[in-house]
């Protein structure tokens, strides 16, 4: 029993696979990007040095990198309320019902199985195209706007692109959950006189706390790293009036500057950012789960 | 009672209709417009199409390599997810089943990590992929996907083997079964379940990926659909007619995947989800 004798042993050889990639490709490239971040590497010098602090101090500085901090923050906010609102609603909807609820699950969770790419190129072509033929012929004149043009829509659009992309997903979420609280519980309520909108705030709600704190957490996630659906619909553009994080560093280490050094320190500040937000998340929704 | 409930169900009827109809709309539009002329889609936006010009779709067919981009990223997906599931069927079983302190430190290690954004990681892994020569190689990549994957596939295992009797494996050992053969004999398929759950949920994120493929394929043979479409798109850009015609065949594939196993893949996603 070779096995019994070196249980680190055999552990070691069966994680040795899984190991070696997660190394190289996720945990080195973590590391080496702390160390990068304090020099001046780029794409141009074949040689690079260590720089100490400068990235971070020229960070600090950089009106652009704090605009699109400040627009992933807009962003967040928005699209966490925005998608779980539709989704959970969505979901009660569904499920009330007696019928369909197959049929309707199907079609809204469709936009998620379609990358956001693929989708965002669709909605451009209904907010460049469709809507301007609407705003003409029907004279639904609200709609005569420069939807990718203007930074005001824009934001609006990449709202709508991002919440049609991710209601699905949550949607999926809150139904499982919602199919694990017992109709016992919500008939008695009823019996005891509460009403349809109390027994889902007093008795479901409560008991779906599980769910709430996995979506949030998901949108939260998703919606810091927001690439696709941006760089699909506007490019970060007008100007840099829509740049996301993920887009800033994406353009500063691979298009024009290719400033790879200075590029991981923004990487290593939106790390710092996604972990102090996620804790403070996961803190808060815990407590609030224990309490209920 | 009785009428008010009927109300109320026809008023959630009308709700999620409306709902769907909007869901539904930029896939109808693109679908619906992918197969007029420039000059038809320009005057009459909203109808269906007077005649099927399906040469939109050859066109672009051609255009986008489809076929060849199509392959690459069936590779990619099949390839990477093997791989994920492979090494992370093994870690997880027997991260599971050895009770020391370096079992707690390897699953500590890899579950922290689900917490590093990939837009952290990108530059410096983009220097590891040069220097592995992984540049443009479909190969590399599904490595790549695996090293990004394994954490949270082992994190699902790990839940997951929690829950088979141990009497099992310890009753073939006795038998004079190696690890290796309990393993691929008695533990793969009671891993069944979450296999596939593993296997859906990263089959999509994988074929829908493209930040990283964006980054580490250059060479357009190497391509994957995403890629295609957005080179297309980017020299098409006022040739709606290709551009929706690439979309619709960019989104063919896992519409027809969704309509065979939906079942499973929602099933799949919900049960990701809530376990991870």
């Amino acid at each position: 029993m070779n096995n019994k004798k070196h249980p680190n042993r055999t552990l070691l050889i069966f994680c040795a696979p899984a190991l070696l990639v997660y190394f190289v490709f996720k945990l080195y490239p973590a590391i080496s990007g702390i160390y990068y971040s304090l020099t001046d590497w780029n794409g141009i010098n074949k040689t690079f040095q260590i720089v100490g602090l400068a990235n971070f101090i020229e960070i600090f500085k950089d009106e652009y990198f704090w605009n699109s901090v400040a627009f992933t923050l807009k962003y967040v906010v928005v699209i966490v309320v925005l998608a779980n609102v539709a989704a959970l609603t969505l979901a009660v909807a569904i499920e009330s019902l007696p019928k369909y609820k197959g049929l309707f699950r199907t079609i809204f969770y469709m936009p998620n199985m379609i990358s956001m790419v693929i989708g965002g190129y669709m909605w451009m072509f209904i907010f460049t195209k469709v809507l301007y033929y609407m705003a003409d012929n029907w004279n639904f004149k609200f709609l005569d706007k420069s939807w990718i043009g203007d930074p005001k829509y824009s934001f609006i659009a990449i709202i709508i692109v991002a919440t049609w992309g991710a209601v699905g997903y949550l949607m999926i979420i809150y139904m499982a959950a919602l199919q694990g609280v017992s109709t016992e519980l919500k008939e008695a309520a009823t019996l005891d006189g509460a009403t349809t909108w109390q027994v889902f705030w007093k008795v479901t709600f409560p008991l779906i706390g599980h769910a709430v704190t996995i979506c949030i957490f998901w949108a939260l996630n998703s919606g810091f790293q927001v690439f696709d659906v941006i760089y699909a619909l506007t490019g970060g553009g007008p100007g840099r009036a829509t740049q996301s994080v993920a887009i800033n560093i994406y353009e500063e280490a691979f298009k024009g500057n290719i400033r790879y050094g200075y590029a991981t320190a923004k990487s290593t500040v939106l790390f710092l950012i996604v972990l102090v937000v996620t804790m403070l998340q996961l803190n808060i929704t815990r407590r609030r789960e224990e309490e209920l | 009672m009785s009428t008010k409930r009927r109300i109320i169900h026809t008023l959630v009827y009308i709700f999620l209709v409306v709902g769907a109809l909007y869901t539904l709309f930029p896939l109808l539009m693109a679908l619906m417009n992918s197969f007029k002329t420039n000059g038809e889609l320009l005057t009459n936006v909203i109808s269906l199409p007077s005649k099927f010009h399906f040469e939109n779709y050859a066109r672009t067919f051609e255009k986008m390599k489809y076929l060849h981009s199509l392959v690459n990223t069936v590779l990619l997906a099949t390839i990477s997810v093997s791989l994920m599931i492979l090494f992370s069927a093994l870690a997880g079983w027997k991260i599971c089943r050895t009770k020391t302190r370096l079992s707690r430190v390897l699953f500590g290690l890899f579950v922290f990590s689900m917490l590093i954004p990939f837009s952290s990681i990108m530059i410096p892994l983009y220097k590891v992929t040069l220097a592995l020569h992984m540049k443009d190689s479909i190969i590399g990549l599904s490595f790549v996907y695996a090293g990004l994957g394994v954490s949270m596939a082992i994190f699902l295992y790990h839940g997951f083997v929690k829950g088979i009797p141990i009497e099992l494996e310890e009753a073939a050992s006795i038998d004079g079964s190696s690890d290796m053969q309990t393993f691929f004999y008695i533990i793969m398929p009671l891993l069944k379940p979450i296999t596939t759950t593993i296997c859906i949920t990263n089959v999509l994120w994988v074929w829908n990926d493209f930040l990283l493929p964006l980054i580490v394929l250059s060479n357009n043979k190497k391509y994957t659909l995403l890629l295609s479409t957005n080179t297309l798109f980017g020299q098409y850009s006022s040739d709606w007619t290709a551009i929706l015609s690439a979309l619709i065949l960019a989104a063919l594939p896992v519409i027809v995947f969704y309509a065979l196993f939906q079942k499973q893949i929602l099933k799949g996603i919900a049960d990701g989800a809530v376990k991870g």
